[in-house]
């Protein structure tokens, strides 16, 4: 979905920094909002307070209550998908492979 | 200001609707079946030394006496609320022998919930709000008029199978949890109608489709979640 909308809106997201949890994302405000995905799906509070506080500075607070909601939504659907055995049609998975690659997901105990 | 105080509403309504949603009596659990399972799920999430996969916390010293739902639900609460990743096809027919098939399911919805509530508020530097009392009944037996095994899910679905997404036909045994799970989803995430939209935003200055995007595939890889 990222590569999609990425590529729809004419940005184009670096996967391989998101990856990495690295600079670089391709996308407007990305390395902050990297930053703060990576420390809400951490367990270091001064880590994700420091996060929070930059991503609310440069855009604002509406934008990362928003970005903090989503994170909470992806908590969510990770466990709906993990504990429910889901997996994606063959067909999807071929059509993914690029993108299955670069992430580094391929070798997941949650590959069905 | 805090920023739980400028939470936007249409997002605390799904999260208060949320929690009372889990005081109530389920399809196959009571509603203090629910808030004790609950329990353990915020119990798990905020473990600062969580017992790995393969160890049952029914086993441990971390659950309370007098529990009034059976200790694999509350097993198979704490590994998917903690370890959701490691979830295996072996794993999910030992909890759904243990429980029922739609029990299980039902449980998988309290605690995929209940982990977004959890998050949200972690994310924010908010307080988590305290559990609501359970509501008094029985469990409502509510299901579809037909199930059907699924290829996508390991979890029997609504008939007829496989015409969506797994993720979305996941939940559909269980209709409650669908539903809770599709109203929060729109909240936090985007409104079904709007997922084929990639230029689709909340609110002029909101995030675009692409950084929520980016966000949602990093809790994706963090949490080890193939899908």
């Amino acid at each position: 979905m990222l590569s999609w909308s990425s590529t729809e809106s004419g940005e184009q997201a670096d996967l391989a920094a998101v990856a990495n949890g690295s600079d670089g994302t391709g996308i407007e405000h990305g390395d902050a909002l990297l930053r703060f995905a990576t420390a809400c799906g951490g367990r270091d509070d001064d880590l994700l307070r420091a996060a929070r506080s930059e991503l609310a500075t440069i855009t604002d607070e509406a934008f990362m209550i928003d970005a903090a909601a989503v994170a909470a939504n992806f908590e969510m659907m990770t466990r709906l998908a993990d504990s429910t055995g889901a997996r994606m049609p063959s067909e999807t998975l071929e059509a993914r492979a690029a993108q299955i690659g670069v992430m580094g997901v391929a070798q997941l105990t949650s590959r069905r | 200001m805090s920023a739980a105080a400028i939470v936007r509403q249409d997002l605390a309504d799904a999260h208060a609707l949320a929690w009372d949603h889990i005081a109530r009596p389920g399809s196959w659990w009571t509603g203090a079946q629910r808030i004790e399972l609950a329990s353990t799920v915020l119990m798990a999430i905020e473990d600062v030394e969580p017992l790995p996969p393969w160890v049952a916390v029914s086993l441990s010293d971390r659950l309370p006496e007098g529990r009034v739902a059976p200790d694999a639900a509350h097993d198979a609460a704490y590994r998917i609320a903690r370890h959701a990743g490691t979830m295996t096809a072996d794993v999910y027919r030992h909890f759904a022998d243990e429980l029922g098939a739609l029990s299980y399911v039902e449980l998988c919805g309290i605690v995929s919930s209940v982990a977004a509530v959890a998050h949200f508020c972690r994310n924010i530097g908010a307080e988590v709000p305290p559990l609501p009392e359970p509501v008094a009944g029985e469990p409502t037996g509510d299901q579809p008029e037909q199930l059907a095994p699924a290829e996508l899910n390991w979890v029997p679905v609504a008939a007829p199978a496989d015409r969506t997404a797994a993720v979305v036909q996941a939940y559909t045994a269980v209709p409650g949890e669908l539903e809770n799970t599709w109203r929060m989803a729109s909240a936090q995430y985007i409104p079904e109608d709007e997922m084929i939209h990639a230029d689709w935003s909340r609110r002029p200055g909101g995030l675009t489709r692409p950084q929520t995007e980016l966000v949602a595939a990093r809790i994706a890889q963090l949490r080890e979640c193939f899908y």
